[in-house]
């Protein structure tokens, strides 16, 4: 039964895939400029090469006929070339997309290990002055414009107390040959003799864009954990289990916690592609080499080809995601199986 | 259990605090590295391409040579790849004595089995002259400077006569000639790697990918990134004390400041001016400055109506106040300019005097030359900084307020830089603020390029002011050796120049440059681009 | 829960003024609604209460540091910018265009997303399938990337950024607005009328909207804080409001360059659009707990 629904979401992931491509292939003919510059991000097709290329992509025939051929493109592994670097899109999205996606990572990280328990602390002690504490400095974070609340953090920490770093992943002396795309595991994996001080120096460069990121999902996660452990708090089956006689650690931990984690753990699917967006702006400011970077320097460049893969992949991502989030939540939600089933 | 939890993370989130905190031990590799960061990308690795200052900074005098080169202090020639050069009679052929033993770089592409030769001489400035070089079209077939200067007719060939030997034949005197070989982009590829790419069929590394046999060895290139150069240790100079050079590429000002100030970067190209007092308070950061050879000025696009007409431009130059422009754009940084040459120059002429500022008289101007209600214009500006003007933008907007006192409406146009560069090529301005930097001591330097017809054809002149009068003046001044002649006849070309007015000349800017107190032996080249080979930085007890 | 909750109308206080007096109980919610009136009048106003033209630029006085400093001066009361505008009247300037252009987004994504949510809501079916799906593919497209898009395609430009916006904030209340009516069609008193003989469309004016009400507040209230954190990020990016135009995200970026010669010009616009959305989340947080303090009375 469950693989039913399992089924269906697979189902829903391919055709919101498909529509994705759709739009991504609509772009070419949107974007201003020649649809056959959009597309294979040859910006001056020589004589020859022009016939061959109007061919291959179908520009002559109907639109039906030219989104398959960009489908069968796109899953080929063509996704034309960058009209800034000539470099192959797909290439480069492959060095950027890493780096995003560990900066997302380590903010999350850092949002569930911060969030969770002052979202519970507050929760506990909500009438409390630290609850209240908590409940306002969340209330604040939440309410940060990301790219203020980066500049600030430069000039308090980078040009003020000289801690951290401004920009970049690594300091440029160190030559870390790029593997998995990970800078951390690279460094592990580089076998260079000043590992350690790389490593270091990585995680000097990590600190302040993971922190500044992680802002706006901790205090998500606080707000939603207090609001979920308060309205489990309420439930009725607390109420029994602590009329049963089991402790309150106890009642927190084995009814609350594992409750109050399922509507959080859906919000944050729900809020990832804000996260994304505000990764974007974070890679702006603190110049570090990711999709939001690449994808924010591709539009000032008019870089069409490149926009078009860096929106195909950015909102795959964030699919994958709600999706993903949505699996988990009903397959751990009693609940939500029941009507998955149904 | 929540307890625990929090009493578990935050030990972990404090160590990884701490982690962060304490500055390891730079490796021996990495401290003996130096970090430049520059205002942008190159456009090639071969400044043979390019006019570009961006470019040459990044690539000429760390990866390549040239057969000689100026010395500074002095202006004077001094050998470089010829030890040592003799002139015909008649100064139609010149002979260079090449240096034995002279290294091309290693790299993870190329191993040279052989020195430097004549072959490499003839190969890298062939490929410049003739058409049918299987090099000559690769990576786009243009050599702006070497256009400008009309190389490929002035040197009618090149012979080898021996492997140490290369000798010029020129079709008339040049008196240019050796100062045009020891500018940046006269530099020395390699044959033989050359050879290698035809065979492999992939000509075009040899710009993206270089070999030369300057001081550090290209090692690979991230664009809009960095750009990281390995030492060449078998340099025949004094070789590098640094194991690596990063050029870091930052084209945002602030942003480059900032990596100044947490260290991160050891020099900075172009500190805004308005930052340098700030910078000289502090100690871990010193600012170095230099009176350079350049010129910022305003170009009228002289093919274009109404500035096809003298009246009109002597108008337009009376309406800009230009004390107000060197407080506010330049700081008081810069020197008024009443020529295209800078006061250093010995071609300079200081009997000019500068156009004044008087909007009433260039209204009256203006109306004379029959557009009494004044007209529309396009004042183009770029959108980076440069050496002769740290803020186009800033400036035009200023001059847009003086124009309208005079009741001419000028609207500001600015792109992205390549786009800018690209569209100013294919003359679409009314006007725009640009400038030069010398590349040699010779005062043709300034005025062929940016004046000549030949200038129109190769790009470098914005005004596309053909005039053949002008051309004249110029050419003769390259027929003899005799300075002072030629001094007359630069001086007769500069009053040209300010009776007819195709630009407007503003400013003579300071070139500044910020770095970090431990760095030493770089200094503020007044030709050209920035060597970085005698660079190093002092260690320190403390941390970086 | 009350048997009879379906009479409410008949109780004496209408659920508007039982929501209001729960909502003053919250100290915090009230400081919200009086900052996010005073962003509302200034955003109404302010072009008539600036003090100087916020596009005049005085060459006289540049960079100017606020009155308070010592080379600061009266008449310029925060100070003026690198081309001697005054910032004060810029940053009052500002308020119409973050604030009062996130006010229209969000209103105009509120009504259409009504629409669009009221008929994914009471539609069935295939079609009611379908679209649910293309509303999940939209949601999954982060604000920033819309707005790229449409600027990729449009241009840059205030209007553009609008457009990417509102289409960005759509979905949220196409989600919000059809669950609650789907949330409200399985109540009992739905069923009741229904066997009553109620139409849909008389179910929805009479039953569905008086119940979801509260709930678009709140969700107009999220879309607010949404919307004037996207117009001026956009705005920072250079993607929407355009040069000299005073709206706050985009003097923070012209200020970038000032950095270290006058970090007020940074500091300032960004505490302002935090102040805005803060107030809004203040309003939005009083409303959310006003609105189940109700329910469960």
């Amino acid at each position: 039964m469950i693989w039913h629904y399992l089924i269906r979401r697979l189902f829903l992931l391919s055709f919101v895939f498909f529509a994705l491509t759709c739009f991504a292939f609509s772009l070419g003919h949107l974007f201003p400029g020649d649809p056959l510059v959009n597309f294979s991000g040859i910006s001056q097709p020589d004589d020859e090469l022009l016939p061959v290329l109007v061919q291959q992509y179908r520009l002559d025939d109907g639109y039906l006929q030219q989104y398959i051929a960009f489908l069968q493109r796109i899953l080929q592994g063509d996704w034309g070339l960058s009209l800034a670097s000539q470099q192959p899109v797909l290439f480069e999205l492959t060095q950027v997309f890493p780096a995003t996606l560990e900066l997302v990572a380590y903010a999350l990280l850092i949002s569930f290990v911060l969030g969770v328990p002052l979202g519970l602390l507050a929760a506990i002690k909500a009438s409390h002055w630290s609850g209240r504490v908590i409940s306002t400095i969340a209330l604040l974070g939440y309410s940060l414009p990301i790219f203020w609340w980066a500049l600030l953090m430069i000039m308090l920490f980078s040009i003020g107390l000289g801690w951290f770093p401004t920009s970049g992943r690594i300091s440029v002396l160190y030559e870390i040959p790029s593997v998995t795309g990970f800078m951390l595991p690279d460094i592990l994996l580089s076998g260079q003799t000043y590992w350690q001080a790389a490593f270091q120096d990585a995680i000097r460069h990590l600190w302040l864009p993971a922190f500044v990121l992680a802002t706006y999902p901790t205090t998500v996660m606080i707000r939603f954990t207090r609001d979920a452990m308060l309205n489990v708090w309420q439930q009725s089956y607390i109420k029994t289990a602590r009329a049963k006689g089991l402790s309150r650690s106890q009642v927190l931990y084995r009814h609350g916690l594992r409750n109050a984690m399922l509507p959080v753990m859906r919000q944050l699917g729900l809020q990832f592609s804000t996260l994304v967006t505000l990764a974007m702006i974070s890679e702006l400011i603190f110049s570090w080499p990711g999709i939001g970077l690449w994808l924010l320097d591709s539009i000032s460049q008019r870089n069409y080809p490149a926009i078009q893969g860096g929106l195909l992949v950015i909102s795959s991502l964030v699919i994958l995601v709600n999706i993903l989030m949505d699996v988990l939540h009903t397959l751990f939600n009693p609940l939500a199986r029941k009507q998955a089933n149904g | 259990m929540p307890k625990p939890l929090i009493s578990r993370s935050l030990p972990t989130a404090l160590l990884a605090l701490l982690l962060a905190a304490c500055q390891p031990d730079m490796p021996a590799e990495v401290r003996s590295g130096l970090v430049y960061c520059s205002e942008g990308s190159p456009e090639s690795f071969n400044p043979q391409l390019v006019t570009s200052g961006t470019t040459i900074d990044a690539t000429s005098r760390q990866l390549f040579d040239r057969l000689l080169d100026i010395n500074p202090d002095t202006g004077e020639f001094k050998p470089a790849l010829a030890t040592h050069w003799e002139r015909r009679e008649d100064g139609l052929s010149y002979t260079f004595y090449l240096r034995p033993d002279v290294q091309f770089h290693q790299t993870d592409y190329f191993s040279p089995s052989r020195p430097l030769t004549s072959a490499d001489v003839r190969f890298s400035f062939e490929r410049i002259m003739l058409t049918e070089h299987p090099f000559h079209a690769v990576s786009g077939g243009d050599y702006p400077y070497f256009q400008t200067v009309d190389w490929a007719n002035r040197v009618v060939r090149i012979a080898t006569p021996t492997d140490d030997q290369v000798v010029f034949y020129l079709r008339q005197r040049d008196s240019s000639f050796l100062s045009n070989l020891a500018t940046d982009f006269a530099v020395i590829h390699s044959a033989e790697y050359a050879e290698q790419l035809i065979e492999q069929n992939q000509r075009q590394r040899l710009d993206t990918h270089p070999i030369g046999t300057g001081p550090f060895k290209f090692r690979e290139y991230r664009k809009d990134v960095f750009i990281r150069y390995y030492r060449h240790g078998s340099y025949w100079g004094e070789p590098s004390q640094l194991e690596q050079l990063v050029i870091d590429i930052e084209p945002n000002n602030a942003k480059r400041m900032a990596r100044l100030l947490t260290h991160e970067c050891d020099i900075i190209a172009y500190p805004r001016m308005a930052e340098l007092e700030l910078i000289s308070k502090r100690d871990d950061v010193r600012v170095q400055q230099q009176t350079s050879m350049n010129v910022g000025f305003w170009a009228f696009n002289t093919s274009k109506e109404p500035f096809n007409n003298s009246k009109v431009r002597r108008a337009l130059s009376m309406a800009i106040n230009r004390d107000a422009i060197l407080q506010a754009v330049y700081f008081d940084q810069a020197e008024a300019a009443t020529s295209l040459l800078p006061p250093t120059s010995w071609g300079h002429n200081p009997t000019l005097l500068p156009v004044p500022y008087n909007p009433e008289a260039a209204r009256s101007l203006l109306a004379e030359a029959g557009y009494p209600y004044g007209f529309s214009m396009t004042i183009w500006a770029m959108p980076i900084q440069r050496l002769y003007n740290p803020n186009a933008t800033r400036m035009a907007e200023m001059m847009q307020a003086d124009l309208a006192r005079i009741g001419v409406r000028a609207s500001i146009v600015t792109l992205e830089w390549n786009a800018f560069r690209r569209q100013l090529r294919q003359g679409e301005h009314d006007s725009v603020l640009l400038g030069w930097n010398a590349d040699n001591t010779d005062p043709d330097n300034f005025f062929r390029p940016l004046l000549s017809c030949n200038g129109v054809d190769s790009g470098t002149n914005r005004a596309l002011w053909c005039d053949p009068a002008f051309d004249a003046l110029i050419a003769q001044a390259l027929l003899t050796d005799n300075q002072t002649i030629r001094r007359s006849y630069y001086w007769a070309a500069q009053q040209y120049l300010a009776e007819h007015l195709p630009l407007l000349p503003l400013a003579h800017a300071k070139r500044f440059q910020a770095v970090n107190h431990r760095v030493e032996g770089v200094g503020i080249n007044p030709y050209g681009g920035i060597d970085l080979s005698t660079a190093f930085k002092r260690p320190d007890k403390d941390t970086p | 829960m009350a048997k009879f909750q379906w009479l409410y109308h008949k109780t004496e206080h209408g659920p508007l003024s039982q929501l209001w007096a729960s909502f003053r109980q919250q100290h915090s919610a009230v400081i919200g609604l009086m900052l996010f009136g005073f962003f509302a009048l200034i955003a109404l106003f302010g072009p008539v209460l600036t003090p100087y033209d916020p596009y005049l630029q005085n060459p006289d006085a540049l960079l100017l540091p606020p009155s308070w400093d010592d080379m600061g001066d009266v008449r310029y009361l925060l100070g003026t910018d690198d081309l001697g505008r005054d910032q004060l009247s810029r940053l009052i300037k500002g308020a119409s265009y973050t604030f009062g252009i996130a006010l229209i987004t969000a209103l105009g994504a509120m009504f259409l997303g009504l629409l669009l949510g009221v008929l994914a809501g009471m539609s069935k079916g295939f079609r009611a399938s379908a679209f649910n799906h293309v509303l999940d593919l939209a949601l999954t497209i982060p604000s920033l990337l819309l707005a790229i898009i449409i600027v990729a395609i449009l241009g840059p430009g205030l209007i553009n950024t609008i457009w990417a916006i509102m289409l960005a904030l759509l979905p949220h209340f196409v989600h919000g607005v059809r669950n609650t009516i789907l949330q409200q069609l399985e109540q009992e008193y739905v069923i009741a009328y229904r066997l009553d003989g109620a139409n849909n469309w008389q179910i929805l004016r009479y039953v569905i909207f008086p119940n979801t009400w509260e709930q678009l507040t709140v969700l107009f209230s999220m879309a607010l804080s949404t919307a004037i954190l996207d117009i001026a990020a956009l705005g920072f990016l250079g993607l929407g409001a355009q040069a000299p135009a005073a709206e706050w995200g985009l003097m923070v970026a012209d200020a970038l360059d000032l950095i270290y010669l006058s970090p007020w010009s940074i500091a300032l616009p960004g505490l302002l659009i935090f102040i805005a959305v803060l107030s809004v989340n203040l309003v939005s947080d009083g409303l959310r707990t006003a609105v189940r303090k109700r329910q469960e009375s």
